[in-house]
């Protein structure tokens, strides 16, 4: 399944790019992340809790970053397996600034298996765009707060 | 195939439920017919700690006139939807829907207020009540508030519904005279959900000028909404199948439709129009009076 789109945050590239590189904030940001631990150069573990309405599943995964690029781009790579199945995905993040304004542009491949793939099937791809979007609302938040700070 | 534990609450009536509902916020669910929750608590993809069973509430599976609109408790199957007199004459939009849903043991157990709540992106209710522009009445602790369908579904899987409310009843308007209904549907053939639903409701004389129109599309995106571009293109103008046709191109605008294994995005766009046109077609035939609903026996006695 391909994932891709966009998203605007508030804030200048540098302060997006601290964002996504730094585990403590990258974990406030992640749908039901309770917190990044290291494990390895640019590799973290993860716990991660994501409910839409009625669904919910627990994943214990990682989350990778490479061929970092400051500020520019950078890849993601999440791993998450749990109860429902699991979940692997791969993209391309890059930012680009418009006065103060930061694009973000995603594109890459996620795999779902498992329970949740052959019941929820219908559905992942509408959750995954929902998981994305809490992402850069929460994103977004995160940015004003420090803003204010 | 066994669901995490949870422990089980069956409240003696709706005040009873509020309250319990009220104490447990986000960490309770609220089963009626269980056709949506139980499957998906049977793959643990959904493990409440409390159910709250409404299920064997009293007095909530009523279907009667009241106040020029017809008021539909939460508790009605989709089988007495089916099978309400009432509803065949004076809102045939609905029995025509729920004939449409899942197979018979679905119909005889779910609930109306249960699968509008759950909003799932297949389900074939939304669509129709957002064709008919139905109330939605929700109640909790601190009193009942009414939400137009129109603003009732917000995304995948979510309503306007807050924490602590309960779905207590859909109030649907009367057919009015000139008026034409049908609900088209594009079963996925193992789940019986909807690819794609289309619901139309039709205002026209006999010449054919459309002085009304409301299109409810479900299945193609993460959620039900009104086709208001093609709504747009068809008030006030003298149906013609070619004008039908052009419209419903417009089916899915400004909609991200869903893909998957079955029906990737592009063909459910496509599909949407289809249907779409099928729905508004048959439903301006009703209105003019050219052809009848579907008859009483045959919704009855479906077996699917």
């Amino acid at each position: 399944m391909k994932v891709q789109g966009t998203a605007s945050l508030p804030a200048n590239r540098e302060e997006v790019w601290d964002l996504l590189t730094d585990p403590r904030r990258l974990a406030k940001c992640l749908p039901g992340a309770e917190r990044l631990e290291p494990d390895g150069p640019d590799r973290y573990k993860v716990a991660m809790k994501f409910g839409i309405a009625a669904f919910s599943g627990k994943f214990q995964g990682s989350v990778e970053l490479a061929e970092k690029k400051p500020p520019e781009s950078l890849k993601m790579r999440v791993e998450g397996r749990g109860v429902p199945g699991f979940m692997k995905g791969e993209g391309t993040i890059s930012l680009r600034e418009k006065s103060g304004v930061t694009e973000v542009k995603y594109e890459g491949e996620a795999q779902v298996g498992g329970v949740i793939a052959s019941v929820g099937q219908r559905m992942i791809e509408a959750a995954s765009k929902k998981i994305m979007q809490q992402f850069f609302d929460a994103a977004a938040v995160e940015l004003k707060a420090a803003a204010k700070k | 195939m066994i669901p995490a534990e949870f422990e089980y609450q069956a409240p003696k009536n709706l005040d009873e439920a509020l309250r319990i509902l009220g104490r447990h916020g986000d960490e309770a669910k609220i089963l009626a017919g269980g056709h949506s929750l139980l499957p998906l608590m049977k793959l643990r993809l959904a493990s409440p700690r409390y159910i709250v069973d409404i299920g064997r509430l009293r007095g909530m599976d009523y279907i009667r006139e009241d106040g020029g609109k017809i008021a539909i408790g939460a508790l009605v199957t989709h089988a007495q939807i089916v099978a309400s007199e009432l509803l065949r004459v004076k809102c045939p939009l609905l029995p025509e829907t729920a004939s449409e849903i899942g197979d018979m043991q679905v119909r005889n157990r779910g609930t109306i207020g249960g699968s509008v709540a759950h909003s799932d992106p297949g389900a074939d209710y939304p669509a129709t009540v957002l064709a008919l522009d139905a109330e939605m009445i929700v109640q909790s602790s601190s009193g009942k508030r009414t939400i137009p369908a129109t603003e009732f579904f917000v995304d995948l899987l979510t309503t306007q519904i807050r924490s602590g409310e309960i779905l207590t009843e859909v109030r649907v308007p009367i057919k009015r005279a000139g008026e034409g209904m049908a609900y088209k549907k594009f079963h996925q053939p193992a789940s019986g959900f909807a690819i794609v639903g289309a619901a139309a409701r039709v205002a026209a004389g006999k010449d054919r000028k459309i002085d009304d129109i409301a299109l409810g599309m479900t299945g193609v995106g993460s959620k039900a909404y009104r086709a208001t571009a093609v709504e747009k293109l068809l008030r006030g103008k003298v149906a013609s199948e070619s004008l039908i046709a052009d419209a419903c191109a417009k089916a899915a605008q400004g909609v991200d439709p869903l893909g998957d294994i079955f029906a990737s995005a592009d063909y459910r766009r496509e599909m949407a129009s289809v249907f779409a046109r099928r729905a508004i077609t048959d439903a301006l035939e009703r209105a003019v009076g050219r052809a009848s609903g579907p008859s009483a026996g045959a919704a009855q006695g479906k077996i699917k």
